[in-house]
């Protein structure tokens, strides 16, 4: 096996066990950015430099075997709405083409004080908004399982990077499935956490009452081991909790005997492929034989989370993006005749399609006369969603059913159609309305292509959601499943 | 909710668009008032929800007025804040003139 194909716990042991260096380690990741990154386009910049020499400073820790920690040498890739000093990120968009952020977030901070390696920033759909990297204002990403299809979005350029060996590991961020949809697409593990459990400090942002940044990863482990290094809080977010973050290892092997868990029924949608269905119900089969209790349940206003997620998401971005207007930072226009028509044909030359259609939608929902009939009713639905998750969660331990209706889909084949489109995140959008956890582990393909099993748990269980998924892991060889571009290296 | 967004007008989108600040041509008016119709009556099941007794969610949060420590602390120095304004004045962000 090669190292760019390994998990962060397996090559963390080779680390400290000195039978590899990080140097070589992120020589063996680089050359494979250099050998796919034209067929999957993952990346938006690759930080070779940057990534050798924290590669050399990792070695120097790891020589003196001291402040070592699971990350330390570890390559790793940061969605581009993401900041790092001094390091171009501009969230997918042109009007941030050439944006070098003077501070970086505090998670990669953190990944920086455990001495990860940065192997640079991966595309994603414009400001995150979308749900198959085809919104990128620099270029579509495309599925190391099938270079045809979309690879999922919004962070569908760190789930490619993972898939195909352009990363052990990245970040992504998920506002209404951008990381759970496209690890499903692509076949790795990704969790969004509970809204506050990692600081959004330094995220550029989308819809603030629901971003959350994320692990993804290769395996169930190192996904613990990724969230682990980002959560707590941070006194620079005000909104990141103060609750302890538990250790998700000590758990993780417990396995869900005597656990109860629960399949909305609603989850099932009209529109779901027959193979993903399949898969789920044979997941659902395996829990039960480990000696979980399945319950159905169901959570009745999941059919008006997609329309509450299209009110709430675009009036938080239009409110967001109204920073964007070629005065302190990014793309300026030049050409206005005064400040307004600046800021116009800035925001016109410098947002792609589907931004400029969500802050209209938003700006539409939160102007006057609309405000109640759109905006406030859709917060009403969202205390609705929050109650059925938590009577959901009096009767079973975590919930059970697909990230996605479909595998993943030609480029261009929703492209013409955002309705279709935003159909795509109709069952992971809750657990973003409903504050709850979710991650999705690989458990199937159908024709090549993955299917991702969603594991929700109620707010700040991660560790419940992390003990459900591992243990499906441990009794499956889905996760080994490797994409083409990543296998074919063997 | 109210009636007429099921129709909702170029008019109507070129105001938005305005408010927004946001720069359109007569195409793309088009465009986005037939797609914006069509998300916007997708959207109408929201009403489908009896929420006359439910209270709103803003956010998520349990804290509650969150404060840090009266304390002087460093901020961004403002060659830093200017590093990537596209054009400046001395410590100044340069802008086109509100009036004419």
């Amino acid at each position: 096996m090669r190292l760019f194909q390994r998990t962060i716990h397996d090559l963390h042991q080779m680390l400290v066990d000195r039978e590899i260096s990080s140097a070589e380690l992120t020589e063996s990741v680089l050359a494979q950015i250099e050998a796919v990154g034209e067929k999957t386009r993952a990346y938006l910049l690759v930080t070779r430099d940057l990534a050798l020499r924290q590669a050399k400073a990792a070695d120097e820790r790891l020589k003196r075997k001291r402040d070592v920690a699971p990350l330390t040498g570890i390559p790793i890739a940061l969605k581009d709405v993401l900041c790092v000093k001094d390091v171009t990120s501009t969230a997918g968009s042109k009007i941030l083409k050439g944006f070098l952020p003077p501070y970086s977030a505090t998670v990669v901070e953190r990944l920086e004080a455990d001495g990860a390696v940065f192997l640079g920033k991966t595309n994603c759909d414009e400001f995150a908004m979308g749900s198959s990297n085809e919104n990128s204002g620099y270029w579509p990403v495309h599925n190391p399982w099938a270079l045809d299809r979309v690879p999922g979005g919004s962070s569908g350029g760190s789930a490619a990077a993972v898939a195909s060996g352009e990363a052990i590991a990245a970040l992504g961020s998920d506002t209404g499935g951008s990381i759970r949809q496209p690890a499903a697409l692509t076949g790795i593990v990704g969790m969004k956490p509970t809204y506050g459990r990692v600081s959004r400090y330094g995220l550029i942002a989308f819809a603030s009452s629901l971003d959350q940044i994320g692990p993804m990863t290769r395996d169930v482990v190192d996904c613990a081991v990724l969230l682990q290094a980002v959560a707590g809080h941070d006194r620079r977010d005000s909104t990141s909790s103060q609750r302890p973050v538990p250790d998700y290892l000590a758990t993780l092997r417990n396995g869900v005997k005597g656990m109860k868990l629960g399949v909305p029924k609603e989850y099932f949608v009209a529109g779901m492929e027959p193979a993903v269905e399949q898969s789920i119900r044979d997941a659902i089969g395996l829990f039960e034989q480990q000696g979980a209790s399945i319950e159905e349940v169901s959570l009745p206003h999941s059919d008006v989370a997609l329309p509450a997620y299209y009110i709430i998401a675009p009036a938080e971005a239009s409110s967001n993006l109204a920073r964007y207007d070629g005065t302190r930072y990014g793309f300026q226009a030049g050409s206005g005749r005064n400040l307004i028509d600046e800021y116009m044909q800035t925001r016109e030359e410098g947002f792609g399609a589907e931004v400029k259609r969500r802050i209209m939608l938003g700006t539409y929902a939160l102007s006057a006369g609309y405000y109640d009939a759109y905006y406030l009713q859709a917060q009403k639905v969202r205390t609705l969603i929050i109650e059925d998750f938590k009577r959901a969660f009096t009767r079973v331990d975590a919930l059970l059913g697909a990230t996605s209706p479909t595998v993943a889909f030609p480029l261009g084949a929703k492209t013409q159609d955002p309705v279709a489109m935003y159909l795509n995140d109709i069952i992971t959008i809750p657990a973003n309305l409903g504050n709850v956890c979710g991650v999705s582990v690989p458990c199937g393909l159908v024709d090549g292509l993955p299917i991702g099993l969603q594991i929700i748990a109620p707010g700040f269980r991660e560790e419940v959601a992390l003990r459900v998924a591992y243990a499906f892991e441990a009794a499956t060889e889905f996760h080994k499943a490797q994409s083409p571009l990543l296998g074919a290296a063997a | 909710m109210p009636e007429p967004n099921a129709e909702l007008s170029s008019r109507q989108v070129e105001h938005v668009a305005r408010l927004a600040r946001l720069g359109i041509t007569p195409d793309e008016v088009d465009r986005y008032r037939d797609q914006l119709r069509k998300i916007l009556h997708h959207i109408e099941a929201l009403n489908r929800a009896d929420t006359t007794t439910v209270p709103a969610t803003a956010h998520p949060l349990e804290e509650r007025n969150v404060m840090r420590d009266d304390v002087r602390e460093a901020c961004l120095p403002v060659e830093a804040a200017l590093e990537n304004a596209p054009s400046r004045e001395d410590s100044y962000f340069k802008v086109k003139a509100i009036q004419e």
